[in-house]
């Protein structure tokens, strides 16, 4: 079957033989409807603009020169979560998408989180002492 | 086959493709999105283990820093933009998916061929920027700065090159209408690979630009 090059036709091809539909599979998309529950394109445009904005204040926090390292380094961290967390919520759809994709993720995060943290607590302390 | 065809068809009478494809699967959900979600959830280990290495050494002088340091090298400015690129290369895919989801086949191309732009953009870019470093004297072995920059920044660059020609493949087979609103699981798939991609830079870009450096 050739794509629909009207949104939202519904489009459905029989086979002769039979008389049923063999493909309708395109039939589901509506006009102006959004998908499953996914955000819409004037929500992933305001999402990139406060990814922009974040980006914009990491970039000036950087820049600061106040003698409170750790402080900027906690606060660059923080700022770079809430972007990762911006973006596999609303343009990887974690937040509308089946949970069992959200699970297998965050048990990637977390595993790599749990084994490098170790991997940085007994190297940083033993092997690498400088 | 002679093919006949029925127009209009009732949209609420039809099950989506995608629905339709994960109730027959074991798990209830599509084995195809399962298996990137899996691949991406393994590929944080992968990153995770050179961010380690990078953070090991990082701050360590006798091995870190023996020749250009990174606070003579890394330039801030240049590469604050081509994050900005990656970021909207992020927004265009969304948006891209969101025009394939709709049947709209021309906005789907168009974004989809932003989002390959502004990814060769990003790499252009990091090209450039692994050049100026290796004519400042910072090689693969030059010291631990070198070594563990290079190859984390160099295996994220290399994601984002098989993340253009995987988005400039599906371009293609659009173009030749092969790719259906029917089909946008395609679409879906390639861009969660995108996106991960996008958030991977988001914590190298911290960690590696914008921490204090020496």
């Amino acid at each position: 079957m050739s794509e629909s090059e009207t949104p939202g036709t519904a489009i459905a091809v029989a086979d002769d033989s039979t008389g049923r539909e063999v493909a309708v599979a395109n039939a589901h998309v509506a006009v102006g409807e959004e998908f499953h529950g996914h955000p819409t394109p004037r929500q992933y445009v305001l999402i990139a603009v406060v990814l922009v904005v974040v980006t914009g204040v990491e970039i000036a926090v950087s820049y600061l020169n106040t003698g409170h390292t750790n402080l900027v380094i906690v606060a660059l961290f923080l700022m770079a979560a809430l972007k990762f967390a911006l973006v596999c919520a609303w343009y990887m759809h974690m937040r509308t998408d089946q949970p069992f994709f959200r699970r297998v993720f965050v048990t990637g995060i977390l595993l790599a989180c749990f084994v490098y943290g170790i991997v940085l607590l007994v190297f940083s302390s033993t092997v690498l002492k400088s | 086959m002679a093919q006949t065809e029925i127009s209009p068809v009732e949209p609420e009478t039809l099950v989506p493709f995608e629905e339709d494809h994960a109730r027959q699967t074991n798990t209830g959900v599509s084995n195809n999105k399962l298996a990137i979600w899996v691949f991406i959830a393994s590929e944080s280990l992968f990153f995770g283990a050179f961010l380690a290495t990078y953070f090991l050494y990082r701050g360590r002088d006798a091995q870190f820093l023996k020749g250009p340091t990174p606070s003579q090298l890394l330039n801030i400015p240049f590469t604050s933009v081509t994050s900005f690129m990656l970021l909207m290369s992020s927004l265009s895919m969304v948006l891209a998916l969101a025009a394939i989801q709709r049947g709209d086949h021309r906005r789907f191309r168009i974004w989809l061929l932003a989002t390959v732009i502004f990814g060769m953009s990003f790499i252009g870019g990091q090209v450039y920027e692994f050049t100026e470093f290796y004519r400042e004297g910072l090689h693969l072995s030059t010291n631990m700065f070198g070594t563990t920059f290079y190859v984390l920044t160099g295996l994220h660059g290399t994601h984002v090159v098989v993340g253009i020609v995987w988005l400039m493949s599906i371009w293609i087979r659009s173009m030749q209408g092969k790719i259906g609103a029917e089909r946008h699981e395609a679409v879906e798939i390639a861009g969660l690979y995108w996106h991960f991609v996008d958030v991977v830079w988001i914590v190298i870009f911290t960690a590696v630009y914008l921490i204090p450096q020496h």
